[in-house]
Parts: C-alpha cells; sequence; structure tokens
C-alpha cells in the first residue's frame, strides 16, 4: 500500500491524462478509490476519526461504495487536508450561501497539477473535441484576480492549454473590463471561432448589459456555460438563456455546452452536446475517474437507474482532500450519465456565479 | 388552467376586476361571516370538504395523515367567524374603515383594499395559501393567488366551497397554478397587480421585488426560522418532560418547512438539568413522536438536508465537537447537541434540531444578531419574571414573536407576520380633509376630551367608535 500523497498524484495524473472519456473499467476504479481511501484516512484527522467512529476503517471496507461519505456542507466546519505534509497551493472557496449569512466551505488543494490534468480532457472532450488551440474569451475573471476559484483556475488552466489567444472581459469583481467592448467586436471581426466562458448568470447580465453588447460570434463558435441561478436576483429556464444566445450571439445550440462541477469536487460533469448533438442536452457525463450515484433520501441507499435521489460522488481528483462526497444536489442516472433537477434549494453554485451576481445588483446591473 | 399560463392569468385578473364592485359594497362583517362559514366546515369531521381534505392533503403535501389532520385543524381553527372578525379587530382601531370614511381620533380616514393582490406563495405548508386569499378578502382586495406547489389543495378547496356559499365574494379570490419558469404569466399577473405579496426563499422574493412594477406596492416574507429557549427554571425533573414533547412538538409539526419551526434550542445554564440532558430528552420526546405524528417518507430535497446535517454533525461528534442522536434510516428525526450554527450553514429540514448551551438568558439577543434578518419567532420555557426584558432584546435582535413554546406552530391569525399587521400591510389610507376640519393634529389628550361631532359636520360618514 503506497500512502504518499505525491506518488499516488503522480500515477493518478498520468492516468487522467492516458484516459478516453469512456469511464474507467470498474476493477480499476475500485482499486484507485480504495487506495484513495487508505490515503485519506491515514492523512486527513477529521475524516479518519469519522471512520473510526463509523467503524468504516480500510481494514473493514472493501468496496468503494462503503467509504464513508463526507457532506459537502462539512467543507465550512473542517479544513480537509490530505496532502502529507505538503501545504496547500491553493484553498478554494465556495461563494457563500442562499440561505442567509453562513461561513463558506474551504477546499484545500495540496497540489494544483492534479485539479489541472483532471479538469482539462473532459473540457477538451466537450468543448474541443477536434482537438488544437481556440481563441478564448471569458466571463469568467482571471485565475491570478480570482485564485480563490476553483471555476477561475479551471478558466485558467484552460486558457493556458487550448486558447491561441485570450480575453479575460470581466475583473474580480465581475465588472466589464473597460476594453471588454472593443476586444469582443475584434473578436467578432476576426472571423476566427471563439471558445466563450461563462456563468449562466454572467450570460444572464452579459445579455442584458447596456455596457457592451453581446457580439455575433463567428462560425464554428462556442460556449461554456456554467453555474445554476439559485441565490441569484433573478433567474430564467436555461432554455431561454440559451435562446437568447442563440438569437445574439449567432451560435448553434449544440454549440451551448454545460458544465456541472462545485468547489468541493475537482473534476466535473459535462454535456456532450457539441459531440452528440443537442439530444443529450440534460445529460451530463462525468469525468472518466468520477463515479456518481442517486441514493434514497432517507437510507442513503443506490437507487434503480432512472430513480431521481441525492447524489453522491467518488472523485478520485479530490486525493488531496476527501473524495466521497455526498452532496445536496438532487438527480438520476440513466447508462452513466446523470441528470440534475437543479440544484437543492439553499445549496451554492459555485465559484463566482452568485458572486457576480451580488456585485452586478449592488452595482445596479 | 388552460395550457397557456399567461392567457389563464389574464383571464382570471379580467374576472378579478369584473368582481371588485361585488366585494367592495360587502359590509366587513358580513365578508368574515361568509369566510368564517367556509372555514368552520374544515373543522366539522361530518363534513365531505374536510373528508376530502384529509384525504388528499397527506399525498400532496408529503405529510403522514396524523400529521395533516393535526395541520388541518390547527390552520383552520383560525378560519372561523370569531377569530377573523378579531384579526380584523386588531388591525384596525375602527375596522368600520374597510367599510367608508369614518373618523378615527379626530381624522376621517378609510382603508382602501388593493383593486388586485396578487400573491405569490412558495413552499408546501397546507394553509399559507388560504391564508393569504383570506387576508386580501378581508380588506375588499380581489386577489390572484399563485399557492406553493405542496398547498394547492386547500386554497382550491376554500375557494371551491366559498363560491357555493357566497359567488359574489368568492369571485373576488382566483387560485391559480403555473410552473415557475412560466416568466409570462407572472408579468402578467404582476403589471396589473396593487399589491404583491411574496412568501420564499430570499431568492424568490428578492426576484418577486426585482420583478414588480414600480406602482406596485410589494409586501414580502422572506426565508425565516424560530428558535426556543428552555430557562434554568424548567430545567428539573418536574417540568423538563412536558417542554421536550412541547418542543418536539414544535420541531415536528410542519416538518420543519415553516418559518415557525424551531431549528436551534437555547438551554441555559444553571438548573438542575443541563442541555446534554434535555437533548437526551428532546431525542426521546423526537423519538416518541414518530408513533402519535409519524413522518412521511422524505422527498429528495429534505433527504439532502437531513444528510448534510447528519453527516456534518457525525464529523463534528467524531473530533469531539459535537453530539449527534438521530433516528437512523427509520426516521428522520435528528439531535445534534454541539457548536452554535448561523442560518445556512448547516441546513435543518425534516425534524432537525440543534441544541445549544447559553450561559444566560441576557445572552440571547446578541448570540442571535448575526441571524436577526431571518428570525422569526422565538419560543420560550421558563423565563418567568425576566421574560419582558428578553422580550424586548430579542425584538431588537430581530424576533417579530415571542411565545411559550407550546404556541409556537399555530400563531393565531393576527399574529404580527414577521414583525407587521397582516391587513394593514394591504391597505391604502384615504383620508378626506372637509374645509372646516382641523389643520394641526392636537394632542392625543386634548383629542380624546373633545367630541366627535367637534370634527364631524352633520351628513359626514359615520363616527369611529
Amino acid at each position: 500500500m503506497d500512502t504518499d500523497f505525491q506518488k499516488l498524484a503522480d500515477a493518478l495524473e498520468v492516468r487522467f491524462e492516458a484516459s478516453t472519456s469512456d469511464p474507467w473499467v470498474e476493477d480499476a476504479f475500485a482499486s484507485a478509490a480504495l487506495d484513495c481511501f487508505r490515503h485519506q484516512y491515514a492523512a486527513c484527522a477529521p475524516y479518519r476519526a469519522l471512520c473510526a467512529a463509523r467503524g468504516a476503517t480500510p481494514e473493514e471496507v472493501a468496496r468503494w461504495h462503503d467509504v464513508p461519505m463526507v457532506p459537502a456542507t462539512a467543507f465550512k466546519h473542517f479544513d480537509f487536508h490530505s496532502g502529507g505534509g505538503a501545504p496547500s497551493e491553493a484553498v478554494f472557496r465556495t461563494s457563500g450561501t442562499t440561505r442567509g449569512a453562513g461561513r463558506r466551505g474551504r477546499h484545500p488543494v495540496p497540489r494544483l497539477s492534479l485539479y489541472r490534468a483532471a479538469a482539462l480532457p473532459p473540457l477538451a472532450a466537450a468543448l474541443l473535441p477536434e482537438g488544437g488551440r481556440i481563441r478564448m474569451a471569458s466571463l469568467i475573471p482571471p485565475p491570478e484576480e480570482a485564485p480563490e476559484s476553483s471555476l477561475s483556475t479551471m478558466a485558467g488552466f484552460a486558457a493556458e492549454r487550448y486558447g491561441s489567444t485570450v480575453e479575460w472581459l470581466v475583473d474580480a469583481r465581475g465588472a466589464w473590463r473597460p476594453d471588454a467592448g472593443r476586444a469582443f467586436h475584434a473578436l467578432a471581426e476576426e472571423g476566427e471561432p471563439v471558445l466563450l466562458l461563462g456563468t449562466a448568470l454572467a450570460f444572464l447580465h452579459a445579455l442584458d448589459s447596456s455596457e457592451v453588447r453581446l457580439p455575433c460570434l463567428p462560425e464554428g463558435s462556442r460556449i461554456m456555460e456554467t453555474g445554476g441561478f439559485k441565490g441569484a436576483r433573478r433567474s430564467v429556464s436555461r432554455q431561454e438563456l440559451h435562446a437568447a444566445l442563440v438569437e445574439r450571439m449567432g451560435v448553434e445550440g449544440r454549440a451551448i455546452v454545460n458544465e456541472y462541477g462545485m468547489t468541493e469536487l475537482l473534476s466535473q460533469l459535462w454535456e456532450p452536446v457539441l459531440t452528440e448533438g443537442v439530444e443529450s442536452a440534460g445529460w451530463h457525463r462525468p469525468a472518466p475517474w468520477l463515479r456518481v450515484r442517486a441514493l434514497d433520501p432517507m437510507t442513503l441507499e443506490p437507487l434503480p437507474e432512472g430513480r431521481e435521489g441525492v447524489l453522491a460522488f467518488f472523485d478520485l481528483a479530490n486525493l488531496g482532500s476527501v473524495s466521497h462526497v455526498l452532496t445536496e444536489d438532487i438527480g438520476s442516472i440513466v447508462k452513466g450519465r446523470v441528470r440534475l433537477r437543479g440544484r437543492a434549494p439553499g445549496s451554492e453554485p459555485r465559484g463566482c456565479s452568485r458572486a457576480m451576481d451580488e456585485l452586478m445588483a449592488a452595482a445596479g446591473g | 388552467m388552460s395550457d397557456d399560463p399567461a392567457r389563464a392569468v389574464q383571464a382570471a385578473l379580467d374576472r378579478l376586476a369584473a368582481a371588485r364592485e361585488g366585494v367592495i359594497g360587502r359590509p366587513w362583517r358580513e365578508i368574515t361571516g361568509a369566510l368564517g362559514a367556509v372555514g368552520r366546515r374544515f373543522l366539522d369531521p361530518t363534513d365531505p370538504l374536510r373528508v376530502e381534505a384529509l384525504r388528499a392533503l397527506p399525498a400532496e403535501a408529503g405529510l403522514g395523515p396524523e400529521m395533516a389532520e393535526t395541520v388541518l385543524d390547527g390552520m383552520a381553527g383560525d378560519w372561523s367567524a370569531a377569530r377573523l372578525r378579531s384579526t380584523v379587530e386588531a388591525e384596525f382601531e375602527d375596522p368600520d374603515v374597510l367599510d367608508g370614511p369614518v373618523v378615527v381620533r379626530g381624522r376621517e380616514v378609510m382603508a382602501a383594499g388593493p383593486a388586485l393582490c396578487v400573491q405569490i406563495v412558495s413552499g408546501s405548508v397546507p394553509g399559507v395559501g388560504v391564508n393569504a386569499l383570506v387576508r386580501s378578502l378581508l380588506v375588499k382586495g380581489p386577489t390572484l393567488v399563485k399557492p406553493g406547489r405542496g398547498d394547492l389543495l386547500l386554497p382550491r378547496l376554500f375557494q371551491r366551497a366559498l363560491a357555493e356559499h357566497d359567488p359574489e365574494l368568492a369571485a373576488a379570490a382566483e387560485v391559480l397554478y403555473w410552473p415557475s419558469d412560466a416568466a409570462a404569466a407572472l408579468r402578467a399577473a404582476l403589471a396589473r397587480s396593487d399589491v404583491l405579496v411574496a412568501y420564499g426563499s430570499d431568492t424568490t422574493v428578492a426576484a418577486l421585488r426585482a420583478a414588480a412594477p414600480a406602482t406596485t406596492r410589494v409586501v414580502t416574507y422572506h426565508h425565516r426560522v424560530a428558535v426556543a429557549v428552555v430557562g434554568r427554571e424548567v430545567l428539573n425533573g418536574s417540568s423538563v418532560e412536558r417542554v421536550a414533547l412541547d418542543t418536539a412538538r414544535a420541531v415536528a409539526l410542519f416538518e420543519q418547512r415553516g418559518c415557525v419551526c424551531p431549528h436551534r434550542v437555547y438551554v441555559e445554564e444553571g438548573g438542575e438539568l443541563d442541555a446534554d440532558a434535555f437533548a437526551e430528552r428532546l431525542a426521546s420526546a423526537l423519538e416518541a413522536l414518530e408513533s402519535n405524528l409519524p413522518s412521511a417518507p422524505l422527498d429528495p430535497e429534505e433527504g439532502a438536508a437531513l444528510h448534510q446535517l447528519r453527516g456534518t454533525a457525525e464529523l463534528l461528534a467524531a473530533s469531539g465537537q459535537a453530539r449527534v442522536r438521530h433516528g437512523g434510516v427509520a426516521a428522520p428525526w435528528t439531535v445534534v447537541r454541539g457548536a452554535e450554527p448561523t442560518v445556512g450553514d448547516t441546513p435543518t429540514l425534516a425534524r432537525g434540531v440543534q441544541v445549544i448551551t447559553l450561559a444566560d438568558f441576557e445572552e440571547l439577543a446578541s448570540r442571535l444578531a448575526a441571524d436577526g434578518r431571518h428570525l422569526q419567532s422565538v419560543g420560550y420555557a421558563g423565563l418567568e419574571e425576566r421574560l419582558g426584558a428578553i422580550a424586548a432584546a430579542l425584538g431588537h435582535a430581530g424576533a417579530a414573536r415571542v411565545v411559550p413554546i407550546e404556541r409556537l406552530s399555530f400563531p393565531p391569525p393576527w399574529w404580527l407576520h414577521d414583525g407587521r399587521g397582516p391587513l394593514r400591510e394591504l391597505v391604502r389610507w384615504v383620508e378626506t380633509e372637509r374645509p372646516e376640519s382641523a389643520t394641526t393634529l392636537l394632542p392625543a389628550a386634548a383629542r380624546r376630551a373633545r367630541s366627535p361631532s367637534d370634527v364631524r359636520p352633520s351628513g359626514s360618514p359615520r363616527r369611529g367608535r
């Protein structure tokens, strides 16, 4: 058994980067998941205490399904650091709560390269299936200005790896940069496909903005949209938002790709609409090393395929914290794809989505 | 409802506009009588209306049958003519202001109900929609009520029964449901509303407020919670069981979905028993309540919240920061002893409650200050002669209601809902000045000394009493 964090992380990074879009076969996943558990049990004191209290030690647990879950809320109360002696390279923070004043969750990340290795291949499969680089523009603040945002960090990884050019159009407060309108106009004029990143709320505000008019994007352009509206001042249905983006920006419906992620998980789920068409909208594909289960709301027993329940995630990319996370999100699983009901009342959209909304609200936007 | 929610809303608004004149012409006493006649039927075990309500309520509201009956009894108890009359009398010094101009304290005033009161009610607490409907009719405001998804049944039954009993009054109430993403329906409703009453989460309420026209008065009831406080006076062998049972009932009633449900219990030090002992009794009482008022199967959202609470509490317990007892997979009740959360830190739904030690009640107001904007009711046991001072401090901290724990669940219809009069919020005051009216208000003592005839010329409206 190797519980050394860096060695385990090295091995995972290699395997993430070599993965296809297909889920890892069960044996390979189960073995890696139990390695993760052994490591986290040894490295993370509050998690070890929970496991011990439940009698669920590595000696006792034979299946990854039985590894004790940590509720997402617990990230508000504990620093789940499983990096051994390695200090955190980043601490991602949740954006607050929709129920009112409350503390923010913290996700310590002892090794950002593992996050990068987990984030990029599924992102590329969903947004750049043809490979290569693309002109990028972002309504997500740049990572240097929002180091506590897991979403900004991911956008930074994507820009660095896949961007031929990158325009960061908003600052950390979510406000337009002075040259945002000109940058948008230039992107539209140059005729090269553009990948535009943003949260649903950022797009909503951008559609309403009197400062900057969203342009018609060149053919082949695509949009990454993420985050819900819960906790926001206003909301529209996802269909309405997409229809507005199609109309205003001239992109195809299948070129608007939704990402589902949360601060507590370093792997993401994507709608494979660009490769499979709009029929797959609403059916998120998990990263290959991420297992998702819908559980009975009372017993937490796994539900049959297609039944809605509480979503639990086992994320190997969370090696440096805790991997088995029980969320407040509701959804069902069919053939490995996840159908989200939308976030449960009071749960939090990831990253800066809501922070930006509050800023826009404060600015009267 | 037609396939097009916006069209259905427009049609309903047209009917309400046509019904206004009829309801304006009705004396307020007559209205309380008509509403009370319908309300009474929900309490009559032999009435088909109650039978129908009790048959359908458990499934719709996600409540056990026993709980559904308890909730219906508690809510409908306030829909009697006497209780509604008392509500009007509590709200208006002279309720005749609802029927026309009246001289009150030397001023000739009238309380005009809205031409259209749109009420968007969220959630699944049965009866809230009926309360909303009744409030608007009491002030003669035609109302469109969009009930919460789990509260469609009772407003519809009430409206139907009112139509049988008093078609003219019933014409001034429409109960319609449309999905939350039917934006055109909402826009149509808001565009014609004089008053919008919005119930729901902070998010929902903020969105509705933002969507309302500038000319619409917006009355909001945002997310709120209650807490309970147990004083050292009752932390003894003879009282604690009863207090624990009262607290357990308050936690269980409405399955923690209401703003009157206590999510935290503060237990004062210095009694014979401590907070740990109280938490044990509370857990036992919640366990016992599963026999009398069994919980219904959880919906996924409730389950999600419950397991966030339990899982977090177990982590805290494993680190020595909390203790937790719960009903396992058999029952959702969960009692957490430990550190004090703020609203939103840890969701509590489905009979989840946290028990927190308090050195002295004098600390309570400052401890609650951070949550003041979301604080609704404070239920107490003990306190005795300290009550007045503590209630004042709690009021400044944000509480709107300080009541014995056993009364937490069912406030009377005239309660100061979120700190405001439920009917006064809906009316617009109209003042008439006559040429001979006084142009400066006299001191109260002088007003009392003067005869009302001094300011009421002959032929003017009826005098206030």
